[in-house]
């Protein structure tokens, strides 16, 4: 229990840190990646409190996810090695609001909900995985199944939007628009 | 004590994978040529270029390292010879490997040159097309051994291997996986004739003795994935089971590699078309099969 | 020629006296050297040079390559290109000269030596012993060359009109002023940029770009005026709005790399540079530093034998065929009439100059698209081509046609070379081998198989006529006239003209294909991937040495 304790803590303020770096650094990818080892930390963290699957599934996850973030902060802001030392923040009222509001409620929550008696023990990886697939696929498949196809579709039309009408390709030229 | 035996393993067969690699090149077998090679990248100079992005630079050898190491981590020689049988072990390998994009953007961005970044970005793009096709063959064969344990799923091949059984799921594995070890055909971000050695083109002296041995070792930890999950693992008539983990591992990473020698640099534009609008299809068509297959048959 | 190790060969680390660590250290670097050629591998095997036959490793990189071996004499450009090599490789590093003198931008070369593969073996075990010995020497020196100094200024990434000369922030928006190499020379100094020149250029702001890239610089600046959203948000898709997009539609900035001199896949002394966004060209430009310098302005009165002798060793790549068209210039000046005996041998060499240079191109494509078996077996069969007897070519024909059946079998090739580098009949000025494919298709892969089909031609046509022999020049005596003859090298068609004065050539006017294949390459690369740019412009088969300027 002292070294779950521990090493929740370590990944915690990992986490924290690596989130502060996001913001005092100027270099788009340094920003990004240090995102992504955040939620690798957060990742960690679950694997501490014996959720295997959730943990590595987030550590998984956010890889790619913040990888594909940071080409896009390359390719759309400018400045992306930080040389220039832009300020990386704006519109600091609104956000250190946003943040206090939303710290106070995910506290809130955290102390005032019902989370229902403590298990003594964990269930075994394998059993979690196993109960973890009945559930999205009984109960919440609904949920997750719309989830998905919502997803889906919005990556489609958002790529279908962002590309610019083909031209036919002449001359036998093998691509004008990839 | 296990720990120590699969490390060695790993390095052992990633030294073979070199020694059969320089065989293939210069037509000697010299089992000491890539030590030796690497006591060279030592004597070096490890020139680091001007104004890099120093942090990236030099993690993104380590992490390389790291990661292959963490993938092997959890990929079982026999039974009893695992590091860490994660109850997630299957996931747990794709959750490693993930990292390996991250290292080679850190490659790519760290030394502040054009070939560098143009070869890690493109690795992004190779990513695009690889991912699918990694995680979903390993989904149908999680729903062969109904577990995404790596000893649960040797296990269910006792009788009939993967390979066998859904062979379509292992050629797109095998495929995915030359192209996540960025090995010949599908070496965009290391193009020697392209990018001048892309991600590889500024490192020397230890970094990129570092690198290449993390290069290696990848290349068995998928090697040893593919066996785990398609080749039956340890299953084997007369030899000891861990006999036949290794033999099965070197004889993919082998395959692997002279794949490469064979074959001309496949275009980007073409990986990315044929890995989604080919593969992809054939990766679930793979899983419906599968379950067809699970569901039929006693 | 014996080096003195310890003031010759850079070392590594200051050391008093190198432990017994250190010594078998340098020892086992001795063992595995690896070589960068300047100009190119395809030098090497055109003069007949087996460079891992004599024990070194072929490195693509400088920054891979413990020894840098340059073959036969530089051109004044490629000096310089030399030296920035040089300081982009690790120490321990030496010098290799092979028959020519030592270019003038590098220290002393470690070992010099002539231009054969007994010459070459014998100098790499000087060269390891210098190594194994001096690795790790007492006391290095820096190597030090103008053309590695570059001028810094300061600039604003958002700003590029903003330019200081020491650090500070910009007047406009307060930004810290970003260090970068200086315009006026940035001519010079990217002309002289090896093929890691972007080390000199290339920061992650890429808005500095903008002042290389002249037809940019008006979208520019309308583009960065401060576009605020409502709640003084500065948009970047606002800011970034006029700049022009590229094929793909997305907007990126450019950044100007180079591609050569010394580039691996890319025939050595060809610089390309390209104008990127991302991974695609927008636009691009090819120059030979290699080159003859002019076509004969400072060209002084020379003995026919001495200019056949000039012109076949300006042309490494193709020297049997400038050698006959020299001769036979001459010999049309002097009113020789042919000798059918001679002609036979004399064509017989240049169809086994013809086989031995599209095998070379056959390697340096295996190079480029990463087909490790390609290029091995091409250059193995061409070193053995290059001066073979007929006798020798009847055993190497099965050799030549499994080439053939193989590449026709290799799966991805097609692939990768269809539709590529599409030059049809109508684009002016194609020559040889790029001509006639023009009219099967006109792409890379239409080019492949025009030159496999050549090659064939070629053996065939050896088999007819007899013993090649060198061209040599017959005695023509003190005559005067002009001449002028054509002679269809490997590359194209090239015509040479001159005029003798009691049988010295007064002067010349050269015409080569490659003069004319080198400006097709900026409409061939705009708009594509970049691997598809190189590949385009490789399957030209560029000879450097023959662009004329």
């Amino acid at each position: 229990m002292g070294a779950q304790a521990f090493f929740l803590a370590v990944f915690g303020l990992a986490a924290i840190g690596f989130g502060v770096a996001v913001f005092r650094t100027s270099s788009m990818v340094r920003s990004a990646l240090a995102l992504l080892f955040s939620q690798t930390a957060v990742g960690c963290m679950f694997l501490v409190m014996q959720t295997e699957f959730l943990g590595v599934l987030q550590i998984m996850m956010m890889a790619t996810e913040m990888s594909i973030m940071a080409i896009f902060m390359v390719m759309f802001m400018m400045d992306p090695g930080g040389l220039g030392g832009m300020d990386m923040t704006h519109q600091k009222r609104f956000s250190i609001g946003a943040g206090v509001v939303a710290a106070g409620a995910a506290i809130a929550v955290a102390l005032l909900a019902d989370w229902g008696p403590v298990t003594v023990q964990a269930p075994a990886a394998a059993m979690q995985t196993r109960e973890l697939g009945h559930e999205l696929l009984g109960r919440s498949m609904l949920i997750f199944e719309t989830a998905g196809v919502t997803i889906l579709t919005a990556m489609i039309a958002a790529t279908a939007v962002a590309i610019p009408v083909q031209r036919l390709a002449d001359n036998g030229d093998k691509e004008v628009s990839e | 004590m296990t720990v120590a035996i699969v490390l060695l393993t790993l390095f052992g067969s990633a030294w073979l994978l070199a020694v059969i690699e320089g065989w293939t090149v210069t037509g000697r077998l010299q089992p000491a040529a890539p030590l030796l090679s690497g006591l060279a990248h030592l004597g070096r100079e490890s020139i680091v270029p001007r104004s890099p992005d120093r942090v990236f630079f030099e993690a993104a050898p380590v992490l390389l390292l790291v990661v292959a190491v963490l993938g092997a981590a959890v990929l079982p020689l026999a039974p009893d010879l695992v590091i860490a049988d994660l109850g997630t072990g299957a996931l747990f390998i794709n959750a490693a490997l993930a990292y390996v994009l991250v290292a080679l953007i850190m490659a790519g961005w760290g030394p502040n040159g054009a070939y560098a970044m143009i070869g890690g970005w493109r690795f992004l793009g190779q990513l695009i097309a690889y991912s699918m096709l990694i995680v979903m063959p390993i989904t149908a064969v999680a729903m062969r051994a109904e577990s995404l344990v790596n000893t649960a799923i040797v296990g269910s091949q006792a009788d009939l291997w993967n390979i066998v059984y859904q062979p379509l799921g292992f050629v797109l594995f095998y495929i995915a996986a030359m192209a996540l070890a960025f090995r010949s055909p599908f070496d965009l971000p290391t193009a020697e004739g392209e990018l001048a050695g892309g991600v590889d083109a500024e490192y020397t002296g230890v970094r990129l003795a570092v690198l290449r041995l993390a290069r290696l070792t990848l290349v068995v930890t998928l090697a040893a994935a593919t066996t785990v999950f398609y080749l039956g693992g340890w299953h084997g008539p007369l030899l000891p089971p861990w006999a036949w983990s290794l033999i099965k591992t070197l004889a993919v990473a082998v395959s692997m590699l002279l794949a490469g020698g064979y074959l001309p640099r496949i275009r980007e534009a073409d990986l990315m078309r044929w890995c989604w609008t080919l593969g992809i299809p054939l990766a679930l068509l793979n899983i419906v099969i599968v379950g067809l297959l699970i569901l039929v048959v006693p | 020629m014996t080096s003195d190790p310890t003031m010759t060969l850079l070392g590594a680390r200051h050391q008093k006296r190198p432990s017994a660590l250190k010594k078998l250290v340098s020892r086992v670097m001795a063992r595995n050297l690896s070589c960068l050629i300047v100009p190119g591998p395809e030098v090497a095997l055109a003069h007949g040079l087996d460079v891992t036959a004599a024990g070194m490793r072929i490195a693509a990189t400088p920054r891979d390559a413990g020894v840098l071996l340059i073959i036969g004499e530089l051109s004044q450009k490629m000096d310089e290109v030399v030296a920035v090599l040089y300081a982009q490789m690790p120490r321990p590093r030496a010098t290799l000269v092979l028959g020519g003198p030592a270019p003038s931008s590098l220290p002393h070369p470690d070992v010099s030596a002539g231009l054969s593969q007994e010459e070459l073996t014998e100098a790499v075990g000087r060269v390891q012993r210098a190594m194994a010995e001096g690795a790790f020497a007492a006391s290095p020196e820096d190597f030090d060359a103008s053309v590695l100094h570059v001028r810094i200024e300061y600039v604003c990434p958002m700003h590029p009109e903003v330019v200081q000369d020491e650090p500070g922030s910009c007047p406009k928006c307060g930004m810290d002023l970003v260090a970068h190499e200086a315009g006026e020379d940035e001519g010079a100094t990217e002309e002289a940029s090896g093929h890691h020149g972007h080390d000199h250029e290339h920061h992650h702001d890429h808005e500095q770009q903008h002042d290389g890239s002249d037809g940019h610089s008006e979208d520019e600046h309308s583009g960065h005026e401060h576009d605020h959203g409502a709640s003084g948000f500065m948009s970047m898709i606002e800011v970034t709005k006029d700049l022009s997009r590229s094929a793909d539609g997305l907007q990126m900035d450019w950044l100007e790399v180079p591609f050569g001199p010394v580039f691996p896949g890319l025939p050595g002394g060809l610089k390309l540079t390209f104008t990127l966004d991302g991974d695609g060209v927008t636009g691009g430009q090819a120059t030979s530093l290699a080159g003859m310098t002019t076509e004969g302005e400072d060209f002084e009165e020379v003995d026919a034998g001495t200019f056949i002798d000039h012109l076949a060793s300006a042309m490494p790549l193709a020297p049997v065929s400038y050698r006959l068209l020299a001769c036979l210039a001459i010999e049309q000046a002097a009113g020789l009439n042919d000798d059918p005996a001679t002609t036979q041998a004399r064509n017989a060499a240049l169809e086994r100059e013809r086989i031995a240079s599209h095998l070379g191109w056959l390697a340096q494509v295996g190079r480029q698209l990463g087909f490790a078996w390609l290029t091995h077996r091409a250059s193995t069969l061409q070193l053995q081509f290059r001066d073979a007897n007929r006798n020798r070519f009847v055993e190497l024909e099965p050799a030549l046609r499994a080439l053939g059946t193989r590449l026709g079998r290799t799966p991805l090739l097609k692939a990768r070379l269809k539709g590529i580098g599409v030059l049809s009949t109508e684009s002016s000025d194609l020559r040889g081998p790029v001509a006639r494919a023009a009219n099967e298709g006109g792409d890379a892969w239409a080019r492949l198989w025009q030159r496999l089909a050549e090659i064939s031609a070629s053996f065939d046509l050896i088999k007819g006529a007899g013993e090649p022999e060198l061209p040599s020049l017959r005695d023509i005596g003190g005559v005067s006239g002009t001449g002028e003859a054509t002679v269809d090298t490997p590359r194209g068609e090239a015509n040479l003209r001159l005029k003798l004065a009691r049988g010295h050539v007064k002067s010349y006017k050269l015409d080569t294909a490659c003069s004319h294949h080198i400006g097709l390459v900026e409409k061939l690369v705009e708009g594509r991937e970049l691997g598809d740019a190189l590949v385009a412009v490789g399957s030209l088969d560029l000879s450097p040495w023959e662009v004329i300027p």
